[in-house]
């Protein structure tokens, strides 16, 4: 009963570019636990192990020694990390990301799952088609997801300008980007690309509940809703943890939507807007990588803190229900 | 029979990845001669190439890492620690740019004293030659001259009654009457990215004076709050929105056939670039008038927009064929009528023949040359270019906020903060706030 969804796991890993280490570890260990019957297993997860040691582990392990050494090679303890934390854009951009992060993860939760019972409660035939049109947007990259999103809110050129008026309450496209709309913005471009790819994940694993315990439910006199919040919820609650898990960690490493919507507004979001950006910027305007590795560990970190917290209160990785 | 299935699949995946590798563009290591040019530089780059087929050139354009973007820094950073890769020439949007292209750690501009002859370089303005000068060193010569001018809609001034201003404050008299007799014209507008060197720049402001390490960022200094306390009013009532030219709103709203710009202070380049290729203005209406004077100030100053440099690289493989570009560029490319350079070229004898072109262009309603060279030299010279770019200072602390409806007098201060912790976190002392 497992095995279909650790597999769809494993593949979906490969699709999103969340990359948390803990993942594919995960992966490993059950398929470690179930036997080398798997060679073939094996095939489908050596290539991504190595793509994920090239560019995952190994620069984040040169990150780590950047982070602590000065740039003549020297050891500097913390102060890479302090001088960071004093630099006059760190707090407003944590801030920032801490705003975005909390709009986002609530959108996708509620939403997603909301989206993913409504769909697998109602006939195969009309789902099959919904399945694809939550998936479409997700398979535009990033930034061209907020490159039509750009002209989405640019009120003289948009084709839902109404809505722009009235709701965002916006006559010019910078009005439509002021600052304390931002991170409501940028959480809904993120919805648009991401939660139709978590959508179809969900419904996979509303999939692996056994007919017989919902025919049970309904012959015990559960309800539609009932169904829903009492039976299917609680048994996909692991895959909602997984799924909170890689957002948490790229909504704190967001990057792409404030550094397009920096360059399209010439500059009036600043291209220091989340913790990711004032990264780059120390890297490539300050010639300073050493501090961008700081930054680029306290991330890490917080993504490490939240995955952990995560996975020991749903028991992620125990075994059985 | 599975193992059968399996190598079809396992050959075209090794196909897509080895096409997927090979035939990445950009051999710039077979070129003789690479360059970096924004697109309005395009047409020189394309004209160079057909005058000396014998020279092989890369061309590539790039978005001229204007509005203070980081492009080229990202890109020399990422040239010197790989060892390899720098163009041989760049032209860069942003004027300060060779100012930390000049400096460790970019290290990239070569001096142009050793490339380029005096008798040459002598025909550049001195104010130009100094924007262009790092630490006693020239590593740069400017394309053009940006000197910020009063450009008119004659037009529309004979057909509504009115006199062209002089003063600043004759502008502002005018601005508050246009909003009463003629809602919906604008005398200006305040929303672009370096408007701050249009208005407060041209009024001696002082946010950007360099002495050696430190700068003086003095944002609440006379000459700024009485800028602001001037302009203010303006805002408010509409005739200067704080909008950027170059967005498809503005055009919308304030261009076209039945434009309603009626005066616009702006660089020397706006004059085809902005009203017509941006705007679509109709031909007969527009014309400069000489930049306008602080009532009571007994010399007139101006500020700039630009003035983009050329710069050689220290690593270029033939120098001289990169100075031979960049002097063709400068000195000989001045095309006239529909093709003409954007904007007034630096070297003295060019700017003279783009000037009578300018003169004999039927765009205009009137000869615009006049002030244009009168405004030439009054750049204020007290401004120094840094190595930090403010204009997205100005734009994230002043006209997001202006947007929302707040005073330019308020937003001074912050705007002074602002500057002083991106000029700290340049390594700049700051004095003066």
């Amino acid at each position: 009963m497992t095995s279909p969804a650790t597999e769809h796991r494993s593949t979906s890993a490969t699709e999103d570019q969340g990359g948390a280490a803990a993942l594919s570890s995960s992966s490993v260990q059950v398929a470690r636990s179930r036997g080398l019957h798997g060679w073939r297993a094996f095939s489908f997860v050596v290539p991504y192990l190595l793509f994920l040691v090239l560019f995952g582990i190994l620069p984040m392990l040169y990150a780590l020694k950047l982070a602590f050494t000065k740039a003549s090679g020297g050891f500097a303890g913390f102060r890479n990390f302090t001088d960071t934390a004093k630099d006059y854009r760190f707090v407003p951009a944590m801030e920032h990301v801490l705003v975005y992060t909390t709009v986002w993860l609530s959108l996708l939760m509620v939403f997603v799952v909301l989206l993913a019972l409504l769909l697998h409660g109602r006939a195969s035939r009309a789902s099959s088609m919904f399945r694809f049109m939550y998936y479409f947007p997700g398979a535009l990259a990033g930034a061209a997801s907020v490159l039509v999103w750009l002209f989405m809110l640019d009120p003289s050129v948009s084709p839902g300008s109404f809505f722009v008026h009235h709701v965002l309450g916006a006559h010019h496209f910078v009005e439509s980007i002021a600052p304390g709309k931002l991170p409501f913005i940028f959480a809904m471009i993120a919805f648009w690309t991401g939660a139709g790819g978590w959508v179809v994940v969900l419904y996979g694993a509303l999939n692996t509940i056994p007919t017989e315990l919902e025919d049970a439910a309904r012959i015990d006199g559960a309800g539609p809703l009932t169904l829903a919040l009492r039976l299917k919820l609680p048994l996909i609650r692991k895959w909602i943890a997984y799924m909170v898990i890689l957002s948490f960690a790229t909504g704190t490493q967001l990057f792409v939507e404030p550094q397009l919507v920096n360059q399209a507004s010439l500059g009036m979001v600043p291209d220091t807007w989340s913790s990711n950006q004032l990264g780059y910027q120390l890297a490539f305007r300050y010639a300073d990588f050493n501090a961008a590795a700081a930054i680029a560990v306290d991330l890490l970190v917080v993504g490490l803190l939240a995955a952990f917290v995560i996975i020991s209160r749903t028991g992620l990785f125990k075994a059985a229900d | 029979m599975k193992h059968r299935r399996l190598w079809p699949a396992v050959a075209v995946m090794v196909l897509a990845f080895v096409s997927a590798c090979g035939g990445s563009g950009g051999g710039s290591s077979k070129a003789d001669l690479t360059v970096w040019v924004d697109a309005a530089r395009l047409p020189v780059a394309k004209a160079y190439q057909k005058a000396h087929p014998d020279v092989k050139m890369d061309i590539v354009t790039f978005d001229g890492d204007g509005n203070g973007a980081t492009t080229l820094q990202s890109k020399i950073q990422l040239w010197n620690k790989a060892g390899k890769g720098w163009p041989d020439v760049i032209f860069s949007e942003q004027a300060n740019d060779p100012v930390w292209m000049g400096q460790k750690p970019f290290d990239f501009a070569a001096t142009i004293t050793d490339l380029m002859p005096d008798s040459v370089l002598s025909q550049w303005p001195a104010t130009s030659t100094a924007q262009c000068t790092v630490d006693g060193r020239q590593v740069c010569v400017q394309d053009n001259i940006a000197q910020v001018v009063l450009w008119v809609n004659k037009k529309k001034m004979d057909e509504f009654g009115y006199t062209v201003p002089t003063t600043w404050q004759d502008w502002a008299a005018l601005g508050a009457k246009v909003a009463t007799e003629h809602p919906g014209y604008i005398v200006g507008n305040i929303g672009d990215s370096y408007s701050h060197w249009i208005y407060l720049w041209a009024n001696q402001c002082p946010l950007s004076g360099v002495d050696g390490n430190s700068v003086t960022i003095n944002a609440t200094d006379q000459h700024c709050t009485e800028m602001a306390d001037l302009v203010d009013p303006l805002i408010k009532n509409g005739t200067l929105p704080p909008l950027g030219v170059f967005t498809p709103d503005f055009a919308k709203q304030y261009g076209g056939d039945d434009d309603k710009v009626l005066m616009m202070p702006g660089p020397s380049w706006y004059a085809k670039a902005v009203f017509n290729d941006t705007l679509h203005m109709p031909a007969g209406e527009i014309t400069a008038a000489p930049p306008l004077q602080w009532e009571g100030d007994s010399e007139v100053t101006t500020g700039q927009v630009g003035g983009g440099p050329w710069i050689i690289s220290k690593h270029a493989k033939d120098s001289k064929a990169a100075a031979d570009f960049v002097t063709y560029a400068t000195t000989e490319f001045n095309p006239t009528g529909a093709d003409a350079r954007p904007g007034y070229p630096a070297y003295a004898p060019a700017a003279d023949t783009w000037l009578k072109g300018m003169a004999a262009d039927t765009f205009f309603a009137s000869d615009p040359t006049p002030a244009l060279k009168d405004a030439a030299d009054k750049i204020w010279g007290g401004w120094s270019l840094v190595t930090y770019p403010d204009q997205p200072v100005w734009s994230d602390t002043v006209v997001s906020k202006l947007v929302a409806g707040d005073s330019l007098s308020s937003l001074l201060e912050p705007l002074g903060e602002a500057l002083a912790n991106a000029a700290k976190a340049a390594g700049y002392d700051v004095a003066g706030n």
